[in-house]
């Protein structure tokens, strides 16, 4: 149903009529954006197979005290978040074609990125060590003070926080793979990489509340 | 395509319109049954009521997509999915970035807020579904706001948006067709 069919196909049409940028971008930021989409729907699937558990459970182990875990998992957050500012800082650097200022908020960006993996590490750490938590099995304490609760607990949490992190180790060496070659990048490489670095913030939204928040301990035992 | 080729024109017109025809017809079918649905369910705020209206109103939408491109490629809807500036070409390298530092501060601003009323709202004991409901809730606001500003979604063409978002979302609400039986499941324990 084209109407162009008289002329010579233009670079950019309207919304719907093709053309060679059908959507004004390039073909590897669209490839980023289909890769974002299948993984938004890999974590979607995991984060509901969770709350499917988590709702069908009528024991489940809320062992998150205020210190550490949720004032590490809220630091966590806020490092995130101001790292994604920062990326977006890196991007509008780039866009004016500042590449020294581009490259010193992408540093930024990896910094709060670090910070958050060696906090993240941190809490893990003190989870395995210090309660003994395993994949599928829990603690001996917790079965004591939630009787015949499910053992999936570290299981889905080791899984999605651990997929999480993942992404956030391959997204600082992304980051700094385009931060070290930045000269020969263009501005859309560095935007780009700051779609997967946003995208990495975004799954924290939903893993944040869910995995943690929603096992928050109201009461913990006194010593 | 309808004047310069003549009969062939003429042929492709009536194509057209049969064609047009035949998704009306469907999606004002299923917007019929959407409508059967909610008169005829006893309780319209139900999972099973819920769920065959908004198939029932999903599939009228999908169909009415046809129609509508026509009409709008026709003149009869116009500027339906037009974005800003549309009828400028642009380079394909085109350095193209919108949005003001004091814009991005108030979008972070807004984040840190929603964080912060997370945390606070979790040392409410409401119940853990309504506590689910309301933290989904505000993440999908925190979502939304990334993709907008930080993901640079709104200043892309809708084009990109509308091939992307639609699509996941209507993923992930299929998704959730196991969910309710999570309720039976807690209703099944015996032992509390």
């Amino acid at each position: 149903m084209s109407t162009h069919a008289h002329t010579a196909e233009p670079l950019v049409a309207d919304d719907w009529s093709g053309g060679t940028f059908p959507y004004r971008i390039g073909h590897r930021k669209l490839g980023m954006w289909l890769f974002i989409v299948s993984d938004a729907l890999t974590f979607s699937a995991l984060l509901i197979g969770y709350c499917y558990v988590r709702v069908s459970s009528d024991a489940w182990p809320t062992p998150f005290v205020f210190y550490p875990s949720i004032i590490f998992s809220t630091v966590m957050t806020l490092c995130l978040l101001a790292s994604s500012f920062t990326m977006v800082m890196a991007v509008a650097a780039s866009a004016r074609r500042d590449r020294r200022k581009a490259r010193r908020w992408i540093g930024a960006t990896m910094l709060g990125g670090l910070t958050f993996l060696v906090l993240h590490i941190y809490e893990w750490i003190h989870l395995i060590n210090d309660y003994g938590l395993k994949p599928f099995t829990l603690p001996a304490k917790w079965l004591e003070r939630w009787p015949q609760a499910s053992p999936l607990f570290g299981a889905t949490f080791f899984a999605i926080t651990g997929l999480h992190m993942f992404h956030v180790l391959t997204g600082v060496i992304y980051l700094g793979y385009i931060a070290m070659r930045i000269r020969r990048k263009t501005h859309e490489d560095v935007e780009i990489s700051g779609l997967y670095w946003h995208f990495v913030d975004l799954v924290w939204m939903f893993v944040f509340p869910l995995i943690y928040l929603l096992s928050v301990d109201f009461h913990p035992p006194a010593h | 395509m309808s004047t310069r080729f003549g009969s062939l024109g003429n042929l492709m017109k009536r194509q057209d319109l049969i064609l047009n025809a035949i998704c009306v017809l469907f999606a004002v079918g299923f917007i019929v049954m959407a409508l059967t649905n909610v008169r005829r369910a006893g309780n319209f705020i139900s999972i099973d009521s819920l769920f065959i209206t908004l198939v029932s109103l999903m599939l009228a939408g999908i169909f009415m997509i046809i129609p509508l491109l026509w009409a709008h490629e026709n003149g009869v809807l116009k500027n339906l999915f037009a974005a800003e500036g549309d009828d400028t070409p642009v380079e394909p390298v085109e350095v193209h970035f919108a949005g003001s530092t004091k814009l991005f501060l108030i979008v972070l601003g807004a984040l840190l807020g929603l964080t912060v009323i997370e945390v606070f709202l979790a040392y409410k004991d409401v119940g853990l579904v309504l506590m689910l409901t309301i933290l989904i809730g505000l993440s999908l606001i925190k979502a939304a706001l990334i993709l907008a500003y930080f993901m640079h979604l709104r200043y892309e063409r809708m084009s990109l948006v509308y091939t992307l978002i639609p699509m996941l979302i209507i993923c992930i609400c299929l998704l959730f067709i196991f969910f309710p039986d999570s309720f039976r499941q807690l209703g099944l324990r015996v032992y509390r």
